[in-house]
């Protein structure tokens, strides 16, 4: 994955951006908005209204990058949630709750919209990835990319939600040994 | 602490997905923050879902990007005006990064505590001097007060010496009015029968000139005889004669140079009152 960023370590990159550098802000949005709009799309279902959603959402990553502390966490786990908490407001804002149709039925369809393949070393990692138990990827998923909490993912697939906590968990234990970090 | 155990629960994967409550939250800030491995294990978790979320992508339109850079503007140091209100857990930055100061090396820059240093200095020099003002009005005040309680206690003293004089059977009033030197003038002896005390109240009389004092006589047998220079300060007080004759037939005050005369000047008479 080192590829993936070469220019700047997470440290240089949140330091030039904290000096509102132009350059480290084009930067972080190559390589980044991909991943946001992705989540925005499945919290919203509505493409074009995500658009705006991710507009909105990286300008309040400009507008706040100084109150980013990164002893608190990474810098992309922080921008997610300002992503995917600015999706969720503006569903919320439309008396919709954040769902996700059909996904107990096309537990795949999550990965549908994901055409953006940098390299193959990516693609043999992605077909990898998609190899984690598709329980445990439906509930990562779920909760993660489409804001629902624990109880409501539960509720959701009807399962218990000490069940969807320890799914949780291991699938993301899973996914920490594909990527062998 | 079992940091194992502790790892182990499951709260850093919820954490990392931002499934916990803001308590929960605060916990593993703080927890990774004292024990290294909970923080090693935090960011692991992190790592993970990055690149999990990098091979998640959706194409974003490419226009999108110059609408929202042409929103945007760099370079200043100065701060975007907005706070971040996105999320509780990051602090809001300070207000006072105001976008007109360009803080080169030498800028002065005054931090909140500061300020707050010369507020309050300004606020207790403020303070103090009002105190001191609030401090000698009071005095004054005291001091005023002070006065007015002495004087109402002499005149009730007085008053009260007046009334016991006047209920007294035994004090004979004698009123002496005022001659032709000063038609208003009043004064009253007050003759104890028993005692021959004499005291005096003196209700109106000129003030005495410059070198003057004006002194009591009683007429016995015919013959002046002196009782005594009143007080150059007479008013609003009883004062004590000599002792008196059980004959005296009148009581008479002139006006004689200062520390009196053995015989009466009798064109400077100015009360008299017969008993």
């Amino acid at each position: 994955m080192a590829t993936q960023r070469p220019n700047y370590s997470e440290e240089d990159l949140v330091e030039s951006l904290k000096q509102n550098d132009r350059v480290a802000f084009e930067y972080l949005y190559d390589h980044y908005s991909g991943a946001l709009f992705n989540v925005i799309c499945k919290v919203l279902r509505d493409n074009e209204k995500a658009e705006d959603v991710l507009q909105d959402a990286f300008l309040k990553i400009w507008k706040s990058i100084t109150s980013y502390d990164p002893a608190k966490g990474r810098l992309f786990t922080w921008m997610l949630n300002i992503a995917r908490n600015s999706a969720i407001d503006a569903v919320r804002s439309e008396g919709r709750k954040p769902g996700m149709d059909d996904i107990t039925e096309n537990p795949d369809r999550t990965d549908q919209n994901a055409t953006y393949q940098p390299s193959t070393s990516t693609l043999d990692l992605k077909a990898l990835v998609d190899t984690l138990r598709p329980e445990r990827k439906v509930l990562v998923d779920l909760v993660y990319f489409q804001g629902y909490t624990q109880e409501e993912a539960s509720k959701e697939l009807d399962i218990p939600l000490g069940t969807v906590k320890s799914r949780i968990r291991t699938a993301l234990q899973d996914l920490k040994l594909y990527f062998k970090l | 602490m079992n940091t194992r155990d502790y790892i182990e629960s499951g709260i850093l994967e919820e954490y990392v997905l931002g499934a916990v409550s803001s308590q929960e939250r605060q916990e593993v800030e703080c927890l990774s923050k004292v024990y290294p491995e909970v923080k090693a294990e935090l960011t692991r978790l992190e790592e993970t879902l990055e690149q999990y979320a990098l091979l998640h992508q959706t194409p974003v339109p490419a226009r999108l990007k110059n609408d929202i850079f042409a929103q945007m503007t760099f370079g200043s140091i100065a701060e975007p005006q907005e706070a971040a209100d996105i999320q509780e857990t990051y602090v809001r930055p300070m207000p006072g990064g105001s976008t007109e100061i360009q803080p080169g090396p030498t800028a002065a820059v005054r931090p909140l505590w500061a300020m707050m240093a010369v507020a309050a200095s300004v606020l207790l020099a403020i303070f103090a001097g009002w105190a001191a003002y609030q401090m000698s009005q009071t005095r004054a005040q005291n001091d005023q007060l002070a006065a007015e309680m002495s004087e109402l206690r002499q005149r009730a003293e007085y008053n009260e010496a007046l009334a016991a004089n006047y209920r007294n059977p035994d004090v004979k009033v004698v009123r002496m009015p005022g001659l032709d030197k000063a038609p208003e003038s009043i004064v009253v002896a007050l003759w104890n029968q028993k005692t021959n005390d004499v005291l005096l109240d003196v209700q109106n009389l000129p003030v005495a000139p410059a070198g003057k004092q004006y002194q009591l006589w009683t007429i016995v047998d015919g013959k002046p005889v002196d009782m005594g220079m009143l007080d150059q300060e007479f008013s609003n007080r009883l004062l004590h004669m000599k002792s008196s004759s059980p004959n005296a037939v009148a009581f008479a005050i002139t006006l004689e140079k200062e520390g009196g005369s053995p015989n009466p000047t009798m064109e400077e008479m100015y009360v008299m009152g017969k008993v």
